[in-house]
């Protein structure tokens, strides 16, 4: 009987001593799918300099604030626009814009441009099913303004995903991933 | 008769039993450990009832006309050590009683194990009849049957218990003795408990939870297995239950056995299955609300005269799945959803076993090590326990290739305990122990909390007195807890390291008066002292579900308790009347809650999140427990019950959020007689009402709540059982209905009734069958 006592309390003492000599200051573990920064590129249809203009927040949620850009266009213009997902509290910096084109059918881009701000954002491109994607699109600007836009990114967690033409950025079938408002400036 | 001595022992255990029913026996047979010899002569006494019985030549006694409910029995015997035991009748029950020979002549009465210590404070307790009631139910639900208990709710599948208003790191549960530790602090973390390992679920406030820390502010949960069988042979236990809801099936079984050739050993195996299809509210079923639970224990134990050891290893797993409507993106999703009447097609109508994301994925191990002796009356005990919890949380993924969890926690703790109950003298009995505990902590995924280790010592002192109508308890209890945590953030290479020393003090004091035998007085003054969790230290981020970012503070200091209750607890002569009535009133100082900082929201990718800040105030929890039961005519019982509690924050002078609102429930039971074939059967009928919450935080000082509370409603639930004998076997057979008309409503105090209804219709059948065998 003692020596069960014995050798079980050398037991337990034993993974104590292991507990608190082995274990070393751990190192966070990378957040996964983490986004922190979408970057908008504007090539214009006939031709000139390409402008690129981002939401960054390199620390990701919390920590510091991020910096937002002002999407500065030229008035009368028609740009081609494409959009860049990335993560930057990952080395090197993961590009995330693929990730969201392979699951085409389960995500969807809306544009949502103020009234006033003299934009208008078409010609999305597609998922396989021929509904709007949006990582690249057209926006085509009036007389000089200034306004705001807010894109959104919408995922369908359900599977099949359901993702149908006419669902609004409020769609209850799918939920936020993204939603970030630029302050715009067409002059 | 020098032959004989009677010592009359009237040790009450309060226990208040709905559903009463008069007509068990209990039988029982004394027998000497040493000779094997039955004990003629040994004298029974059933406290409480005054009835005594003296032991036939063969051992036996047998008492009639029992009703439901816990008693105490004292053996005495003038040869042997006076033995003591609990029963529970919710049916007839034979038991076995071992009596060890006295080393002194005329002993006083020695009254082993924890629970010897004389009668408790304030407790409430959940066993036989109402227990088996509540099989296959969650270890919540089961404990929210008793007054003062309700559930905070996480959607139908994760609950967690709130006692007179606090939940979570402010009650303790004690699993067979070990204080649980797991990660207990957030809303939707379920205590990992298996409730079949219970014989008994009890709240106790007062004295006694001294024994468990000085952090029990909200009160105490024991989880109690029976006691490992004391003599040879064997018996099982086999529970099957079906829930036409969910299509939820339930097994458990029990096999204990004491070995023929080596009687000082004794063992338990114990084992739980239970899988659960989705959930269907009176209109819709919820997508992704199945759930699979898988539970195993082992005990065995060894007993000599002076000495049992016992060693106890306990398995949980459970997999939930989380209502896919209620993953939130953001804010406006959350304002979305929480706008829409009823969930989007898309995430209703499948009925599956299937468990997707959302989900939790939760292991507890459990290993304890329990080692009593005495010498010369003081009972001495070493507890040694290890205990690691894994919870794993899966969020809806934007990648469907990716597997794993994005939170992922594991906390390894390990505790020794070592306490000495001096012999009762002039009516006095006490215990005093030390404890340690160690613990590490740490989380892979998303930031919740840091990594750390903790190291707490502590120590307790309980005294208590009886005699005649008087009892009086006392304790004192004090902790010291070091806790260093540690976070490195690979992205910024920060590495932010915090210590904190928290030194808390309990200490409590009882007193019970017996105004006349049927009506007992207990008034009870506890303080106790929580240090703040490292959740509410150093948490930093998005919850989801909440639509909040939220922040803790390293400058919190621990929360101070000042507690005062009343109980009145009368139970008529002939057992037609009981009632009990308790008031409480407890102060909390450095209460710490969460509160709304509107005019500094986050700004992120994923849109603003109202910034909620976790800050301390002053608050007092104030309520009322009630209940009586009328035996009104002989078969018809009556139960009625009334709970309310009032929390204030004393510095905004404005309500606390999450308060349960004011419950109401009666029962009438029906007990048929007993026939030739059927035994113990009975049909009750109950009526729940739950009230609406008006008291809650006034919109000026930071908005609180998204929605206002839903409206009170009012539910049948219907019970009926008997017992009879096939095959030499005894089995039970029972049909319960919960939420019978169908309705449909939502609680206050489960998060998704920002999203759906609670659970529709659910009809419960449940077969036991009992096995025994003595060699």
């Amino acid at each position: 009987m003692k020596l069960h006592f014995l050798k079980f309390s050398l037991l337990i003492l034993g993974s104590i001593v292991l507990l608190s000599s082995c274990k070393k200051d751990r190192d966070e573990e990378n957040e996964e799918e983490v986004i922190t920064t979408m970057q908008l590129t504007f090539v214009p249809v006939s031709g000139g300099a390409t402008l690129t203009f981002q939401f960054d927040d390199p620390d990701g949620p919390g920590g510091n604030n991020p910096t937002i850009d002002q999407i500065a266009l030229a008035a009368n213009t028609t740009y081609n626009v494409s959009l860049q997902l990335l993560n930057k509290t990952v080395s090197p910096v993961e590009n995330i814009t693929a990730e969201v084109a392979a699951e085409a059918a389960s995500h969807r881009f809306y544009y949502q441009p103020s009234a006033g701000s003299n934009i208008t954002v078409t010609n999305f491109n597609n998922d396989a099913a021929g509904i709007p994607l949006g990582l690249t699109s057209t926006w085509a600007t009036g007389s000089a303004a200034t306004g705001t836009i807010k894109i959104t990114l919408r995922h369908y967690p359900g599977n099949p995903p359901n993702k149908a033409a006419d669902d609004t950025v409020t769609s209850s079938k799918s939920s936020t991933d993204i939603e970030v408002d630029f302050n715009t400036r067409v002059q | 008769m020098k032959f004989l001595f009677l010592s009359v022992c009237l040790i009450f255990i309060s226990s208040f039993s709905y559903g009463q029913d008069c007509t068990y026996r209990l039988t029982g047979h004394v027998h000497s450990t040493a000779t094997h010899e039955n004990l003629p002569f040994a004298t029974v006494v059933l406290s409480g009832l005054d009835r005594t019985i003296v032991t036939d030549f063969n051992g036996d006694f047998r008492f009639d006309g029992l009703c439901a409910g816990t008693y105490t029995i004292h053996i005495t015997h003038n040869n042997f050590d006076s033995a003591v035991r609990t029963v529970t009748l919710s049916r007839n029950v034979h038991i076995d009683v071992d009596l060890i020979p006295s080393t002194t002549v005329l002993s006083e009465v020695t009254i082993t194990g924890v629970r010897g210590l004389l009668s408790t404070g304030i407790k409430r307790e959940l066993s036989g009849t109402e227990l088996e009631e509540t099989r296959g139910a969650s270890l919540a639900e089961a404990l929210s049957k008793l007054s003062g208990v309700t559930m905070l709710q996480t959607g139908s599948t994760i609950s967690k218990p709130i006692i007179h208003g606090l939940h979570s790191n402010r009650i303790l549960t004690i699993n067979n003795g070990i204080r649980q530790e797991g990660q207990q602090w957030g809303n939707e973390h379920a205590p990992e408990i298996d409730p079949f390992i219970a014989n008994r679920l009890t709240v106790i406030k007062g004295v006694d939870e001294l024994r468990y820390g000085s952090d029990a502010i909200g009160g105490v949960i024991l989880v109690e297995p029976r006691n490992l069988r004391m003599t040879p042979g064997y018996n099982a236990e086999f529970n099957s239950i079906y829930f036409t809801n969910n299509r939820q099936y339930v097994t458990s079984a029990i096999w204990e056995q004491q070995l023929k050739k080596w009687p000082s050993f004794t063992y338990r195996l114990q084992g739980t299955f239970k899988k659960g299809a989705n959930i269907k509210t009176p209109e819709y079923r919820l997508n992704n609300t199945a759930l699979e639970e898988k539970n195993f224990s082992v005990t065995a134990g060894l007993r000599r005269e002076h000495f049992n050891t016992e060693v106890y290893y306990s398995l949980f797993n459970t997999q939930v799945g989380i209502f896919t409507g209620s993953h939130i993106g953001n804010l406006s999703d959350l304002l979305i959803a929480i706008e829409s009447p009823r969930p989007d097609p898309i995430y209703t109508g499948q009925n599956s076993y299937q468990i997707n994301r959302p989900s939790q994925d939760v292991t507890h191990h459990l290993l304890k090590w329990k080692t009593g002796f005495d010498v010369n009356n003081n009972n001495f005990n070493i507890v040694l326990a290890a205990q690691y919890n894994n919870r794993r949380e899966f969020d809806i993924v934007r990648n469907a290739e990716t597997r794993g969890a994005q939170i992922d926690l594991d906390i390894f703790t390990f505790s020794e305990e070592i306490n000495w109950e001096h012999p009762k003298k002039h009516n006095l009995n006490g215990v005093v122990g030390l404890v340690a505990m160690q613990q590490d902590n740490s989380y892979s995924g998303r930031y919740l909390v840091p990594n750390y280790r903790s190291y707490s010592y502590g120590g307790y002192f309980i005294e208590k007195w009886a005699k005649n109508k008087w009892d009086l308890q006392a304790g004192l209890r004090y902790d010291t807890k070091e806790i260093n945590t540690n976070r490195l953030q690979s992205a910024s290479g920060i590495f932010s390291s915090y210590e904190f020393d928290f030194s808390t003090l309990a200490s409590s004091f009882n007193a019970g008066y017996k105004i006349v035998p049927e009506w007992k007085v207990n008034s009870n003054i506890s303080f106790s002292t929580r240090a703040p969790h490292v959740n509410e230290l150093l948490t930093n981020g998005i919850h989801h579900g909440a639509g909040t970012y939220e922040v803790g503070d390293i400058n919190l200091k621990p929360e101070k308790s000042f507690n005062v209750s009343v109980n009145n607890n009368y139970i008529s002569r002939n057992n037609k009347v009981a009632a009990e009535l308790t008031l409480y009133r407890n102060a909390i100082d450095n209460f710490i809650y969460q509160q709304p900082k509107p005019d500094e929201p986050v700004l992120t990718i994923r849109g603003a999140f109202p910034k909620i800040v976790y800050q301390s105030t002053d608050a007092v929890l104030s309520g009322m427990d009630a209940s009586a039961r009328f035996n009104i005519l002989q078969p018809l019982t009556l139960t009625s019950r009334y709970s309310m509690v009032r929390g204030r924050n004393r510095l905004t002078n404005d309500w606390l959020i999450g308060m349960p609102t004011d419950r109401i429930s009666n029962e009438i039971t029906y007990l048929f007689s007993n026939t030739k074939r059927f035994t113990n059967s009975y049909l009750s009928v109950e009526l729940q009402h739950a009230l609406e919450q008006t008291r809650v935080p006034d919109e000026k000082n930071g908005r609180q709540d998204y929605k206002l509370p839903p409206a009170g409603y009012t539910i049948l639930n219907a019970d009926v059982s008997t017992s009879f004998k096939m095959g030499g076997l005894p089995f039970t057979l029972a049909l319960s209905g919960r939420n019978l008309l169908n309705k449909s409503y939502r609680e206050y105090l489960n998060s998704f009734r920002y999203f759906t209804d609670e659970m529709g219709r659910n009809l419960i059948l449940r077969l036991k069958i009992g096995l025994e065998h003595v060699y």
